[in-house]
């Protein structure tokens, strides 16, 4: 009962064509039958929105929306599993369209490249390829995605070839969420590319460029932990500390801000701590 | 020889004495002479020359040589001393290696490198940052569309089309980390909004204030700006 009045609700809240629904029966007919398939979608209902798609497509295929539906249909076939090149197929045709909306073609865009990822893993190699030609897409955002995925993949050598397009990423972008990824999947991938990436960019003379973490266990002369990343993904990195030694450091009485700040003001200096079980810190940066 | 023996015992004694001196004197001539024959007067100013100098460096050296050895001398009567010196050197040397920083001892440490493992802890800690990040943003949205349905939107309509389409580019990231961490709650979340977002980024006009009213009703419907603060919260203390 309460599916039914939110699913009434939702219609009524997505109702944006009803004035041109009611000049025309076919129209309002194709119009409610998206309706509730979108409310479906949004409920994760695949297979009945799927219906609702099938349906509008079959009895309507003349409608502006049986296009549109074409994205829909691809989000209930990907939600449903193990219909992925279905899914595949119906986000490919809809970006062909000439009337699909820019931010839906993005979003397909973004679901090719997550179920060729997913077909990748499972052994299926030809769905790279619709990952890898979306690495020169003109739309940043696409290729964006494309080479932060490709860094994902259990194939080391095909992750690689993500490199230049996070490289470009580190050099060229503001976003720090953007950046930050792009250092991550490279640190992942390649790392000495993200060394040159970073040598490349303007260094003020206050910034420091590396953070070191070491962590050994008692008098071993090996740390048990080792960590050179850039200076820009410390406070990420103290974030991401095993909780074990985050939990020494602040029994010691240690703030991470505290410590990033008078690390950046005394370059180069290094703060020991250490912990209850022999192990000892090791945080400097340069 | 016989005047001598004329003359008294003392003088005696003085002239055999000096006969005998005479006769030192012309065996030390003799030899002088085979000396000087032996002589190469030319080298010889360069040969005094480079023996004065080696003399000269061997008085340094001389008088060099007694304080050191005092030095030694007395580290060697006084073991408290030598220890205490020795202490001081070693000490040094740790302190020298211990509070340099490591990375100094080779160049070979210049490189990036991160374990797999910490790579995977960063990339949790930046998907529940980004999680936090993305509600908030989610959130001032849906207040901006939905709180004031009398005056309508304060944002224009272009603006907030443009926010609901990078939320949705962010999302598409934060699929992908969700997913791999299992953050259910927060996926969950997140998919409800993004369907919304997804509605207004094809919006292009401004939305009818009886549009909004309802839109308004179904988010307090589903209290989507209580469950968006209750994961938000849990996801900032860590759980």
């Amino acid at each position: 009962m309460r599916k039914i009045a939110w699913t009434i609700c939702f219609a009524l809240v997505l109702g944006l064509g009803a004035a041109s629904a009611r000049d025309n029966p076919q129209a309002a007919t194709a119009d409610s039958l998206f309706r509730e398939a979108k409310l479906l979608v949004f409920d994760k209902d695949w297979r009945a929105a799927l219906d609702k798609i099938n349906e509008l497509v079959d009895r309507f295929p003349s409608s502006p929306l049986a296009g549109q539906a074409l994205f829909y249909k691809g989000e209930c076939l990907s939600g449903l599993g193990g219909r992925e090149r279905d899914a595949l197929r119906a986000y490919k045709s809809y970006i062909q369209l000439d009337d699909a909306k820019p931010s839906l073609v993005e979003e397909s865009e973004g679901a090719i490249v997550d179920l060729a990822f997913d077909l990748f893993e499972e052994g299926s190699d030809p769905a790279l390829r619709d990952i890898v030609s979306r690495l020169e897409h003109p739309n940043k955002v696409v290729r964006y995605y494309a080479a932060y995925k490709l860094s994902l993949v259990s194939d080391k050598k095909e992750a690689a070839k993500a490199a230049p397009v996070l490289s470009r990423i580190v050099v060229t972008e503001k976003d720090p969420e953007l950046l930050d990824r792009a250092r991550i999947a490279l640190l992942r991938v390649s790392p000495e590319s993200l060394k040159s990436a970073e040598d490349r960019k303007p260094r003020t003379v206050t910034t420091a460029r590396m953070l070191r973490i070491r962590v050994r266990d008692g008098s071993k002369r090996e740390p048990s932990f080792s960590l050179n990343i850039p200076f820009a993904l410390a406070d990420l990195a103290l974030g991401a500390l095993d909780e074990d030694d985050k939990a020494a450091i602040r029994k010691k009485g240690y703030d991470i801000n505290k410590i990033m700040n008078e690390l950046v003001k005394s370059k180069e200096s290094i703060l020991r701590i250490a912990g209850d079980d022999g192990s000892i810190i090791e945080i400097w940066i340069d | 020889m016989d005047e001598r023996k004329n003359m008294p015992s003392e003088r005696r004694a003085e002239s055999e004495a000096i006969e005998r001196l005479l006769r030192e004197t012309e065996a030390v001539r003799s030899e002088i002479r085979e000396a000087a024959a032996s002589v190469d007067w030319e080298a010889l100013p360069g040969l005094i020359a480079d023996r004065a100098m080696a003399a000269d460096r061997e008085r340094r050296r001389a008088e060099a040589a007694p304080g050191r050895a005092a030095w030694l001398s007395a580290l060697w009567m006084r073991p408290v001393l030598a220890g205490l010196a020795a202490g001081l050197v070693v000490g040094a040397a740790v302190m020298y290696f211990a509070l340099r920083a490591p990375g100094g001892r080779a160049g070979r440490d210049e490189a990036y490198h991160a374990s797999g493992e910490f790579l995977d802890r960063a990339e949790l800690e930046m998907a529940r940052r980004n999680a936090v990040d993305y509600l908030e943003k989610s959130q001032y949205v849906l207040l901006d569309v939905f709180e004031s349905p009398e005056e309508g939107p304060v944002v224009p309509a272009a603006v907030r089309s443009e926010r609901a389409r990078s939320l949705l580019q962010k999302k598409q990231y934060l699929n992908s980390q969700l997913e791999r961490f299992q953050m259910a709650k927060a996926k969950a979340i997140c998919d409800q909004i993004e369907m919304l977002f997804r509605e207004l980024a094809q919006l292009e006009g401004d939305l009818p204030a009886a549009e909004l009213g309802r839109i308004r009703d179904y988010v307090e419907e589903r209290q989507l700006l209580l469950k968006i603060n209750l994961v938000k919260k849990e996801l900032q203390s860590g759980v």
